[in-house]
C-alpha cells in the first residue's frame, strides 16, 4: 500500500511537471501571436494546392482567403518571423507528411540571411508549438544558437522558469486551449505607417548567398521534385531591407538553371497598385492588410493563368468550409 | 573497480575543466607521496622543508601572479585545496601521526578524488583512506540519502545563492551609484549567498561521495547560530579552520604561551587564512583576527544579541569578498556606510535591484526554509531517518519541482560558478 502511495506521489509530480512546463511557456494567444503560426497548421484540413514558405514577407503579404475568393485557390502560408531557409526546408518536410500540394512557393528573401541572423527569440516563435517529429528535432539542431540547449525545447521549463513571477492572465486563459490568429497562415495587420525616408543603401562586403543557403535551396528543389511538386520562387514587395541587384541576379540564374518560375514583386509594385503611403504597416518593410489584398489578387491571377489549379469554389464540400472561413475573415477585416 | 573508476573519472573531469593544471596536481601528488620515504632517514627535516617550500611556493606563485605580474600561467583548478591536503598528509607522516601510505594508486586517488578537488572540503588522508580503498559503494539507503543531499545542495545554490547573486552583483558592479545602505544590504545578503553557495556545493560533494560509499566530514554546522566570531569559525568552513589550527596555530604555540603571544598567534593564523583566499583578503583576515582575539569586547549576556552581533560583524567584513579586486575599494565602500545616508533610497528602489516581488517572496521563503532546517538540523535528520516512504518520496519530488521552477539558471544568468571554486 505504501508503495502505491509513493507511486501516486511520483505520478502526481510528473503531472505537475507537465503542467508547469505548459504554465510557464509563452502562450502566444493574444500577444506575440507569431508564435502560434506553426501550430495553427495542424488544425487545418490538409487539402491545399499551394503551400507558401518563407519569412514574415509571406505571412504578412499573401492572403490565402483572397486567393480563394478571387480564383478558388486553396493555399496555406507556412511562414514565420525570420524563417531561415533551413527552417523552410524542415517545415516543408513536415508539411509533406500531411499533404502533397501541387505548388510550393518559396519567398527568396531568406537567402540573404547568414549565421548572425540565428536568434533564440525567432527560433522560439517558430519551434515552441511545433509538433514533435524527426523534422522538429532536425530543425532544432540546425537552428540553435550557441547559447541554446536542446533539452530546453523538450522541457520548456528549463528555459521559461523565470516567467513564474511574470505570469499574466493570458497564461491561464490559454492553459488548456490555444488561440489561433491567422487565416490559413496570413496574419491580418490593419495598421498604416507610410514609408518615410529609408536608411541609405549600404555597400556590403559580399553579396553572394552563402553556400549553406544555396544547398538548402537545392534540397527544397529536390524534395519538391521527388514529390512531383512544382517549385515557384517569389520575392515579396518591400522597400527595406534592400534587395540588391546582385541578389536578384543569383536568384534569376538559379531559377533559369533549374527551370523554375520566379516572380519578383518588388519590380511590379505599380502594376499591383501598391501605394506605400497606405499599404504598409511599418514604413515599407511589410505590407498591411490593404497591400496584401492587392498583392494577393495580383498573384492569384498569375497562379490561375500559369498553373493547372482547381477552382475549389465549384467543389461543394470545400467551398462550404472556405465560405465559412472567408466570412470570418471578412468579419475580422471589417472589425 | 570502484577505485579505478573514481580515479579515471577524476582525471577526465580534471582534464575537462582545467587540462593544463594536471601537471601541477601530479607534481604535488607525487612529491608528497615520495618525500615521505625520506622521513625515515637522517635529513627528514630538510626534506620536509624542501617539500613545503616547493609546494607552498607553487601555490603562492600561481595565486599571486596576477598581483605581481611575474608569470602568466592559468591557476590550476583546486590548487588551494589539494595543496593543503598534501601538506596535511606529509606533515602528519612527519609527525608520526599516521603511517606512510605504501600504495601509490590509493594515494593518487586521495589527491585526485574529483568531488572535493574544486571546493573541498579539505580532507585528511586518515579520514578518507578506509572508504577510498573499500571496494564497496554506498548502500541503497546511502545512495538515496546522497541523492537527496545533492538536491538540497542544488536548491541552496540555484534557488538561494544565484538569486541573491543577481542583487549583489548589481550593487557591486556600480560603486558610484550603490553606496552606503546598498553596501550594508549587499553585505547581509552576501552572508546568506556565500553560505548557500558554499554549503550547497559541499552538500553536493558530500552527497555524491555518500553514493560512492565515501564519508567526508561536514564543513558547516549551522554557522549563523554562533554566539561569537570564534564560535563561528568552529562552525564555518570547518575543514580550513581545523587545518589552520593543526598546521599553523598549534605549531606557532597555540594557547600554550602567554596571552599576548596567543593573540599574535590568532592574528597570524587569520592572516594565513586571508592569504589563502588571496592578497585582497588580507584585511578580511586581520578583521577576523581582531574579532577572535578580542571576542570579549563583542560579547553580551544575551544569546540572541550575541548571535546578532556575530552575524553583523561577519557580514560587514564580507565586504572584502564583495569587492575582491581591491581591498582599497572594499574599504572605501565599507566606509561609505557611515558617510552616505541613503537608507530611504534603498527601500524605494528595492524592486529595481533585479528581483521583482515574486522573486523576493521566493527568496524570503527559501531562506526561511534554509534556516528552519539549519537551526534544527539534527531534529530534521532524525525525523528524516524515521520518516515513512511517502515522505521520502515526496521530499525529493517537491525539491526537483521547486528547483526547476524557482532555480536561477540557464540563458541570461551568468552567475553559475561556485564562489569558493576560485580560491
Amino acid at each position: 500500500m505504501k508503495w502505491i502511495r509513493s507511486l501516486l506521489i511520483i505520478l502526481l509530480t510528473l503531472i505537475i511537471f507537465v503542467g508547469l512546463n505548459r504554465l510557464v511557456s509563452p502562450k502566444y494567444g493574444d500577444s506575440l501571436v507569431e508564435g502560434s503560426m506553426t501550430a495553427a497548421y495542424y488544425e487545418e484540413e490538409k487539402n491545399h494546392e499551394i503551400i507558401f514558405l518563407g519569412d514574415c514577407e509571406v505571412y504578412a503579404n499573401i492572403s490565402p482567403m483572397v486567393l480563394y475568393e478571387e480564383e478558388g485557390i486553396t493555399a496555406y502560408v507556412r511562414g514565420n518571423s525570420q524563417q531561415l531557409i533551413h527552417q523552410s526546408y524542415y517545415l516543408l518536410e513536415e508539411t509533406l507528411k500531411y499533404e502533397i500540394p501541387k505548388i510550393v512557393v518559396f519567398n527568396v528573401n531568406s537567402l540573404r540571411y547568414g549565421e548572425e541572423e540565428k536568434s533564440e527569440g525567432y527560433n522560439r516563435l517558430m519551434i515552441d508549438q511545433m509538433k514533435w517529429s524527426k523534422e522538429k528535432i532536425d530543425l532544432i539542431k540546425a537552428s540553435m544558437t550557441k547559447e541554446e540547449n536542446f533539452w530546453s525545447y523538450v522541457f520548456p521549463i528549463l528555459r521559461y522558469h523565470s516567467r513564474f513571477s511574470k505570469l499574466s492572465e493570458e497564461d491561464f486563459k490559454y492553459f488548456f486551449i490555444d488561440n489561433r490568429n491567422t487565416f490559413n497562415g496570413f496574419l491580418i495587420n490593419k495598421e498604416i505607417r507610410p514609408a518615410g525616408s529609408l536608411p541609405t543603401k549600404k555597400i556590403l562586403p559580399t553579396y553572394e548567398f552563402s553556400k549553406e543557403n544555396m544547398d538548402y535551396l537545392e534540397k527544397i528543389y529536390e524534395l519538391c521534385r521527388e514529390h512531383n511538386i512544382k517549385l515557384v520562387l517569389m520575392k515579396a514587395p518591400s522597400l527595406y531591407p534592400y534587395w540588391y541587384d546582385e541578389y536578384e541576379s543569383q536568384v534569376v540564374e538559379y531559377a533559369k538553371s533549374h527551370d523554375l518560375d520566379y516572380y519578383n514583386f518588388t519590380k511590379v509594385t505599380e502594376e499591383i497598385g501598391l501605394d506605400y503611403e497606405t499599404d504598409t504597416y511599418d514604413g515599407g518593410l511589410h505590407l498591411n492588410l490593404y497591400g496584401a489584398t492587392k498583392l494577393s489578387k495580383y498573384f492569384a491571377k498569375i497562379l490561375k493563368e500559369n498553373y493547372a489549379l482547381t477552382d475549389y469554389r465549384l467543389d461543394k464540400k470545400v467551398n462550404e468550409v472556405y465560405n465559412k472561413k472567408v466570412l470570418e475573415y471578412k468579419k475580422k477585416v471589417e472589425e | 573497480m570502484k577505485k579505478i573508476f573514481l580515479f579515471l573519472f577524476s582525471i577526465l573531469i580534471y582534464i575537462y575543466f582545467g587540462s593544463t593544471g594536471i601537471f601541477f596536481l601530479l607534481f604535488s601528488a607525487l612529491s608528497s607521496f615520495y618525500v615521505t620515504k625520506f622521513f625515515y632517514g637522517k635529513h627528514k627535516k630538510l626534506w620536509l622543508i624542501l617539500f613545503l617550500v616547493s609546494n607552498i611556493g607553487i601555490l603562492l606563485t600561481l595565486k599571486f601572479q596576477e598581483v605581481f605580474h611575474f608569470t602568466n600561467i592559468i591557476v590550476p583548478l583546486g590548487i588551494s585545496y589539494y595543496t593543503l591536503q598534501v601538506v596535511s598528509y606529509v606533515v602528519d607522516v612527519y609527525r608520526g601521526k599516521i603511517e606512510r601510505e605504501q600504495n601509490l594508486f590509493t594515494y593518487l586517488l586521495y589527491v585526485f578524488y574529483f568531488p572535493y578537488l574544486f571546493i573541498g572540503p579539505i580532507s585528511r588522508f586518515s579520514d578518507v583512506k578506509k572508504d577510498l580503498i573499500s571496494s564497496k559503494i554506498g548502500t541503497k539507503q546511502e545512495i538515496y540519502d546522497g541523492l537527496v543531499r545533492i538536491l538540497w545542495g542544488v536548491f541552496k545554490k540555484l534557488v538561494i545563492a544565484n538569486r541573491i547573486a543577481m542583487v549583489t552583483s548589481l550593487i557591486t558592479s556600480n560603486t558610484s551609484l550603490y553606496q552606503g545602505a546598498y553596501v550594508i544590504f549587499a553585505c547581509f545578503l552576501y552572508s546568506i549567498q556565500l553560505y548557500a553557495d558554499f554549503s550547497g556545493g559541499i552538500d553536493m560533494v558530500l552527497g555524491l561521495s555518500h553514493c560512492f560509499g565515501i564519508h567526508l566530514k561536514e564543513n558547516f554546522r549551522s554557522p549563523f547560530q554562533s554566539e561569537s566570531v570564534k564560535e563561528f569559525w568552529n562552525r564555518w568552513h570547518i575543514a580550513l579552520s581545523t587545518w589552520l589550527k593543526d598546521y599553523v596555530y598549534i605549531p606557532l604555540g597555540g594557547n600554550r604561551c602567554g596571552k599576548i603571544r596567543q593573540k599574535i598567534n590568532v592574528f597570524v593564523t587569520f592572516l594565513v587564512s586571508g592569504l589563502w583566499h588571496g592578497t585582497s583578503y588580507l584585511l578580511w583576515g586581520v578583521c577576523h583576527g581582531i574579532f577572535v582575539a578580542f571576542s570579549k569586547f563583542f560579547s553580551t549576556k544575551s544569546k540572541i544579541l550575541n548571535r546578532l552581533i556575530t552575524f553583523v560583524l561577519v557580514s560587514f567584513v564580507w565586504v572584502f569578498f564583495l569587492y575582491p579586486t581591491s581591498a582599497l575599494t572594499a574599504s572605501k565602500m565599507f566606509l561609505s556606510i557611515f558617510t552616505t545616508g541613503n537608507y530611504v533610497s534603498l527601500f524605494q528602489n528595492i524592486l529595481s535591484l533585479t528581483l521583482d516581488v515574486g522573486n523576493w517572496i521566493v527568496l524570503l521563503i527559501s531562506v526561511f526554509l534554509l534556516f528552519l532546517y539549519d537551526f534544527r538540523s539534527e531534529k530534521w535528520i532524525n525525523f528524516w531517518k524515521r520518516s515513512s516512504i511517502e515522505w521520502k518520496t515526496l521530499v525529493p519530488c517537491v525539491l526537483v519541482l521547486v528547483i526547476l521552477l524557482f532555480g536561477v539558471y540557464g540563458i541570461g544568468f551568468e552567475v553559475t560558478d561556485f564562489i569558493y571554486s576560485k580560491f
